[in-house]
C-alpha cells in the first residue's frame, strides 16, 4: 500500500532520514519505535508530504506521491492523520472540526457529514459535545475526536504521530482503546508511539528507528523479546 | 472674574452659535468619521490580502506567489517610509482622484493598509502551526485552510489592535483639509479664521477626544470579554 525507498530527508546540515526504504502493506499495523531525535516522527510525516522529501520515492496505492506532479491533496484525502497536540480547528464547533473537510471538499453533502459525524460522535460517547468548542474538551476527548475527524474522510490508511504522548496519563487509556477498535475494523495502520506495551498488543510490525535508518524490524515479538540490533537492545532496556 | 465670563461666552457665542457655526462642527466631524471608516474598511481588506501573500510566500518556491510579495514588500516600505501628508498629495495632485473625500478614501485606506498588514501577519503567525497541517492533512488546499481555519483565529487575536486602528485613523485624517476636504479640523480651522480666535481649536480638540476616548473604553472593554472567552 505504500512503497518508500530511498527515503532521505535534511534540515541543513542534519541528515533526518537517511535512504529509508520499507513496505506497508494492506491491513498491517506498523508501529514505528526509537529514540527521540531519531527521524520516526519525520519518518510518518514525509508519508503524507506535511515534510518534503529530500531525495527518494513514496508510492502510494500505485502512485507515486513524491512525483512533484502529483496531487498532494488528493492523496491526502485517502490519508487521515492523528497529531501528539491534537490539533483540533479552535474556531470550529465539535461537529463542524469533523464535517469542515468533507463538506470543503464536496465528498459528502452537509447533511451526509453531519449524519456521518454525529453518528462518530455517537460512537466515541461524545454526542453531547457536539456544539461545543475544542477548548471545553479534555485531553483524552480532543484527541479521540481528532481520530473520528480523520476517520470521516475515509482514510485507506491512518497515521498517528505519538496520539498519548501529550495526554495526561489518566486520558491515555481511553485515546488508546479507540486506536485498538479502528485496528481491530481492519485499518492500516503506522503509528509512531512511546507505549511499548500497545505496540506490543496492536501492532502486527514493529520498525526500530534510529539515527534516521530502520535498524529492525519484526513481529512484536521478535523485536521486543529477541531484539538482535544492539542499539535497539539498549533503548528497549530503557523504556521497558 | 466677571470680565472674564463675559469674553468667554462672547467667544463661545461667537465659535458655535453665529451664523449656525455648531452645523459646521456637526458636518466636519461626519465627514471625518466617513473617511475613518471607508478607510479602515479598506485598510483592513488591504492588509489582509498582504498579509496572505506575505505569509504564504515565506519559503515557498512558487513564482506567482513570490512575485506578488515582491509588490506587497515595496507597497509596504514605499507607504510606511513617506509620509502621509506627501501621499495624500500626490493621490490629489495626479488629478486621477478630483474629488477629495474619495482621494481621503483611498489615501487613508491604503496607507492604514500597509499597517494593518504588519498587524494581521502577526495575528496568522500567532495562530499555532498545527492548525494548518491539521487542515492541509485532511486534503484541504492552502487557501481553504486559511479561509476557514487559520484566517477566522488570526481576526480574532488581532480585532482589538485594528479597531485602535480606527481610532488612530479618526485623528490621523485631520490632514484631509490639505487637499480641501471639509473634515472636522478644516471647517473648525474656517470658524477660526473667521472669528479671529482660537475657541473653535479647543472645541474641536474636546470633540476629538471625547469620541477617542469613548472608543477607547469600548475597545477595553471588547478586550476584556475576548480575554474572558479565550479562558475557558
Amino acid at each position: 500500500m505504500i512503497e518508500i525507498s530511498g527515503l532521505t530527508k535534511r534540515y541543513g546540515d542534519h541528515v533526518v532520514l537517511n535512504n529509508v526504504s520499507e513496505h506497508i502493506r494492506p491491513g498491517e499495523k506498523v508501529a514505528v519505535i526509537g529514540p527521540s531525535g531519531s527521524g520516526k516522527s519525520t519518518l510518518l510525516r514525509c508519508l503524507n508530504l506535511l515534510e518534503t522529501p529530500d531525495g527518494g520515492k513514496i508510492t502510494f496505492d500505485g502512485t507515486e506521491i513524491t512525483d512533484p506532479r502529483c496531487d498532494v491533496n488528493e492523496v491526502r484525502r485517502h490519508m487521515g492523520m492523528v497529531f501528539q497536540h491534537f490539533n483540533l480547528f479552535n474556531n470550529l464547533t465539535i461537529l463542524r472540526n469533523i464535517t469542515l473537510a468533507p463538506v470543503k471538499l464536496k465528498i459528502k453533502s452537509e447533511e451526509d457529514a453531519k449524519k456521518d459525524a454525529l453518528a462518530l460522535l455517537a460512537r466515541i460517547g461524545l454526542s453531547d459535545k457536539a456544539d461545543t468548542y475544542p477548548a471545553m474538551l479534555s485531553g483524552g476527548q480532543k484527541q479521540r475526536v481528532a481520530i473520528v475527524r480523520a476517520l470521516a474522510m475515509n482514510p485507506k490508511v491512518m497515521l498517528f504521530d505519538e496520539p498519548t504522548s501529550a495526554l495526561d496519563p489518566e486520558m491515555v487509556g481511553e485515546v488508546l482503546d479507540l486506536i485498538r477498535e479502528v485496528a481491530r475494523e481492519g485499518m492500516t495502520m503506522v503509528i509512531v508511539t512511546h507505549e511499548m506495551g500497545f505496540a506490543r498488543e496492536v501492532a502486527s510490525r514493529v520498525v526500530f528507528v534510529d539515527e534516521g535508518n530502520i535498524k529492525e524490524t519484526g513481529s512484536p515479538r521478535d523485536v521486543f523479546d529477541s531484539p538482535q540490533d544492539a542499539r535497539l537492545r539498549e533503548f528497549l532496556s530503557k523504556v521497558i | 472674574m466677571e470680565q472674564f465670563f463675559d469674553r468667554l461666552s462672547e467667544k463661545l457665542y461667537q465659535s458655535v452659535i453665529y451664523d449656525n457655526r455648531w452645523k459646521m462642527y456637526l458636518e466636519g466631524l461626519s465627514l471625518t468619521l466617513q473617511i475613518a471608516v471607508v478607510a479602515v474598511i479598506i485598510g483592513v481588506v488591504l492588509g489582509i490580502a498582504v498579509a496572505m501573500v506575505k505569509t504564504s510566500a515565506q519559503g515557498s518556491k512558487n513564482p506567482i506567489l513570490r512575485f506578488f510579495n515582491v509588490i506587497c514588500t515595496a507597497y509596504t516600505t514605499v507607504i510606511r517610509g513617506t509620509p502621509q501628508m506627501i501621499q495624500l498629495l500626490i493621490l490629489y495632485g495626479i488629478s486621477a482622484i478630483p474629488n477629495g473625500v474619495i482621494a481621503c478614501f483611498i489615501g487613508f485606506g491604503i496607507n492604514s493598509g500597509a499597517y494593518v498588514s504588519e498587524t494581521f501577519r502577526s495575528g496568522i503567525q500567532s495562530v499555532d502551526g498545527g492548525q494548518m497541517e491539521a487542515a492541509r492533512s485532511l486534503g484541504l488546499t492552502r487557501w481553504q485552510a486559511m479561509t476557514s481555519v487559520v484566517l477566522p483565529q488570526a481576526v480574532k487575536n488581532v480585532l482589538p489592535a485594528i479597531f485602535n486602528e480606527f481610532i488612530m485613523l479618526i485623528k490621523d485624517t485631520s490632514i484631509a483639509g490639505y487637499i480641501a476636504v471639509n473634515d472636522l479640523t478644516k471647517n473648525t480651522n474656517s470658524i477660526r479664521g473667521r472669528t479671529y480666535d482660537s475657541t473653535s481649536l479647543f472645541i474641536a480638540a474636546g470633540i476629538y477626544l471625547i469620541l477617542t476616548y469613548i472608543l477607547t473604553q469600548i475597545l477595553k472593554r471588547l478586550e476584556r470579554r475576548f480575554r474572558k472567552s479565550d479562558r475557558n
